[in-house]
């Protein structure tokens, strides 16, 4: 037991970085750091007041056709599904590329410790995802519908518990993947195809039953008939896409019968049950995947002779940068995931929702309102300039250097070469988010050229100032000390200040365009948008210029 | 060639001075020794001559180019080779040596004749085609070696360089200084094996709790200690 509290209180400690932010906190020239992150994520504030006020509004329409529990079926539904897909990411790179593991598997410990302890840390972090989104559901539901004191006790129990279920089944799912992808030399791209189809198909599944049970349910003649005599009937019909949902959703709209407390301990007993069992299997299955998987088959230099007259070439300094940042892109299983995967997976995600949709889908839509063209253009450069931000690539860029970033300070790089290079690297991969965008549009309208050449070369150009933005907030306050290529970019707060930030800009580019939409020809909104990007991103290169110069100077 | 001038940093509130009010002049040829114990402010010296951490006080000159007003020209002259080569480890051996050399804007001509002359030398010419992850500590350090020294710097800075490197390589490396040198070029670097220093250098000083306190040629040293003896001697006596 001893070890195992030892073990949880080091990964704590080294995850969230608790001895550091001790330093950070005595340390005065971090202290205003500190500061200015809290008043960015302040900043976030008013977008999320925004998003509660809208829940309260969903919860009206539940209750005016008696379905409140809907309402909190959809909170559980959302926070569990998001815990399990952050979870797949998380757990990967947790039990499997951490570089603490090089030192654990040596000790005398049992699989299962190391597991267990690094189970906890997760599911930590897991409550980050879940509580944002859940929590307004809960107190919506709750305060609405006046409820009493054992709703709140159920709602903290079942809060406590939420991620487990779903944090042990990408635990589950990603040790049996490990194990049985831990082959061959290009085990690296084995696994990442196969995950990125695994994140497709996963969806596309969901979309399905999701559409299958509303078509079921619509169907029956009597349906509004039992509407009004069930007042769980879309909770039960609709919660069998993830059974754990639906218990917690039962579990609160009956807090004051049986049928409340029978859920309630099905979803303990079930979290707790699945936990047990995922320890059990963690000892046949974890280290079959890890061992062998740390060592990259040891170079040995097999014979293969290597002429460096074929090998080197001349390349200007941005371009070598760019190249090189690309390289650790791809090759980097999670930033490949994370940040190519985000730029295909989005639009791709945008056309099985118009496959699956029916007669709701987009295109039917479009055709319907006879949108112009044009206009859809327009959306789908705001759309490549959120991808922009999405991407993660601008925003962890000098955080990705980590404990090599010595390089790049002792090198003779340009700061307009840093720049430029590190720009050039997004934009390659935003090239990959465009097509895979124009890919997903030929489901859903027929695009004419122009509008097509209008998407990539706007896009592209609304790309560099989002990608800028990322690149600002990242030199601001680089996160370098990492042990873990995944907490460079999916634990790092500076992903999200840029998100916040990003998202202010282009709002309020958005909030231009449709004031002025019906006011102008679209070519000349065009036009305005366009000046916008290249100033803002003239601008934008000289604050990098000056942050750049100052942050490698200063930075210990 | 390299010039500190009353160069001082401290940390913590200015409680802990790490370097202390040091002054160096390192001519052009001179291979130049810096001792010291654990702690003593050898890697912080070094790091403020690279351009890692900035000097609170004091003046940094590489052929009278001041290393914190022109960077970049500074640093065109320098290679550093780091104590521990954290390198990035998912790109192959050569794509890191030419990323390297892209940045100093080394041609195509010379990057082909360098690299073959020292990854032979080193004996990694093998492995550059695989990707770092899989070298060992001692292939990393001469991967960095290796990319430190095709831009022909004229001032070549080394923490430790001697750490994890096999017999045959610390011969070679310490043979690649000599050279260097007597083409002219400076050699600046720290080391805790003394049989090195005391044979390789033409000047040592040695650094105690961030001050200078010795330096000069071992024959120097030699009659500035109370007895006539070894450079481990001299330096268990001062660093007492």
């Amino acid at each position: 037991m001893n070890k195992i509290l030892s073990l949880i209180k080091t990964d704590f400690n080294t995850t969230f970085g608790l001895s550091s932010i001790a330093y950070s906190i005595k340390n005065k020239k971090n202290r205003w750091q500190l500061i200015l992150f809290g008043i960015a994520m302040l900043s976030l504030i008013p977008s999320y007041i925004l998003i509660v006020k809208s829940l309260s509004g969903m919860y009206d329409i539940y209750a005016q056709i008696g379905q409140k529990s809907m309402f909190l079926l959809t909170g559980f539904l959302a926070s569990q599904i998001l815990v399990f897909i952050f979870g797949l990411l998380y757990v990967m790179s947790k039990y499997y590329f951490s570089n603490d593991l090089a030192h654990l598997v040596p000790l005398p410990i049992k699989p299962s410790y190391i597991i267990g302890s690094k189970f906890v840390t997760l599911m930590v972090s897991e409550y980050l995802t879940s509580l944002p989104i859940i929590l307004p559901f809960i107190i919506i539901y709750g305060t609405k519908n006046g409820e009493g004191p054992l709703y709140w006790i159920y709602s903290l129990l079942l809060i406590i518990f939420l991620p487990i279920i779903p944090l042990v089944l990408a635990s589950i799912v990603v040790m049996i993947f490990m194990k049985y992808t831990n082959i061959g030399a290009r085990k690296d791209l084995i696994r990442t195809v196969t995950a990125i189809l695994f994140l497709i198909a996963m969806i596309y599944i969901q979309l399905q039953i999701q559409t299958i049970a509303q078509k079921s349910l619509v169907q029956g003649s009597d349906f509004l008939v039992n509407l009004i005599k069930d007042s769980n009937l879309l909770v039960k019909k609709l919660g069998v896409s993830f059974p754990p949902s639906q218990w917690a959703a039962l579990t609160l709209a009956n807090t004051s019968n049986l049928i409340g407390i029978i859920n309630l301990l099905t979803f303990i007993g079930v979290a707790i049950i699945t936990f047990i069992l995922m320890i059990f299997l963690s000892e046949y299955l974890f280290f079959d995947g890890l061992i062998g998987n740390i060592e990259v088959s040891a170079s040995k230099g097999r014979g293969k002779k290597i002429d460096t007259s074929d090998l080197s070439r001349e390349t200007k300094p941005y371009v070598a940068l760019a190249k090189k940042e690309l390289i650790m892109l791809f090759k980097t299983p999670v930033y490949l995931l994370n940040a190519v995967g985000g730029v295909i997976i989005f639009p791709l995600i945008l056309a099985f929702t118009n496959i699956s949709g029916g007669d709701e889908s987009l295109s039917k839509t479009i055709e319907m309102l006879s949108v112009d063209m044009g206009y859809i253009a327009l959306a789908c450069i705001g759309f490549i300039s959120a991808l922009g931000l999405i991407n993660n690539i601008g925003s962890t860029t000098f955080s990705r250097e980590g404990k090599c970033f010595w390089i790049q300070r002792t090198l003779p790089i340009r700061i307009e070469d840093q720049i430029l290079g590190r720009l050039l690297s997004s934009l390659a991969v935003q090239v990959l988010g465009i097509l895979a965008l124009l890919v997903s549009l030929l489901f859903i309208v027929k695009l004419d050229l122009l509008s097509i050449i209008l998407i990539i070369v706007m896009g592209l150009l609304g790309s560099i100032p989002t990608t800028q933005i990322g690149m600002a907030i990242d030199i601001l306050r680089p996160m370098l000390d990492w042990d873990n290529p995944q907490r460079a970019m999916k634990q790092n707060l500076n992903v999200l200040i840029s998100l916040a930030v990003g998202a202010l800009y282009l709002g309020g580019l958005v909030f231009l365009t449709i004031k002025i939409i019906d006011k102008f020809y679209l070519s000349f909104i065009y036009g305005l948008i366009a000046v916008i990007f290249i100033l803002s991103s003239i601008i934008l290169f000289k604050v990098l210029k000056v942050l750049i110069s100052k942050q490698f100077e200063q930075l210990e | 060639m390299l010039k500190l001038k009353n160069v001082s940093k401290a940390y913590g509130k200015g409680a802990i001075k790490a370097v202390d009010n040091i002054s160096l002049d390192i001519r052009p040829g001179e291979i130049f020794g810096f001792l010291g114990p654990n702690g003593a402010g050898k890697t912080t010296t070094i790091k403020m001559i690279v351009g890692l951490l900035k000097p609170d006080e004091g003046v940094i000159t590489i052929d009278n180019v001041n290393v914190w007003e022109e960077p970049l020209k500074a640093k065109s002259m320098i290679s550093f080779v780091p104590d521990n080569p954290e390198i990035y480890d998912r790109l192959k051996g050569i794509e890191y040596l030419n990323f390297i050399a892209d940045m100093y804007g080394v041609s195509k001509e010379d990057r082909r004749r360098k690299m073959d002359y020292y990854l032979d030398l080193f004996n990694i010419k093998d492995a550059v085609g695989d990707i770092i992850a899989s070298y060992s500590h001692g292939m990393k350090q001469k991967l960095v070696l290796t990319s430190a020294l095709l831009s022909d710097p004229k001032l070549f800075i080394l923490d430790e360089p001697m750490v994890g490197l096999d017999p045959k390589s610390a011969f070679n490396l310490k043979e690649i200084m000599r050279k260097m040198c007597d083409g002219g070029r400076t050699v600046f670097f720290s080391t805790h094996v003394l049989e090195v220093a005391e044979k390789l250098c033409d000047r040592i000083a040695i650094i105690n709790k961030g001050k200078i306190i010795a330096l000069g040629t071992m024959e120097e040293l030699r009659n500035s200690a109370e007895r006539s003896q070894s450079l481990e001697n001299i330096f268990l006596e001062l660093t007492e």
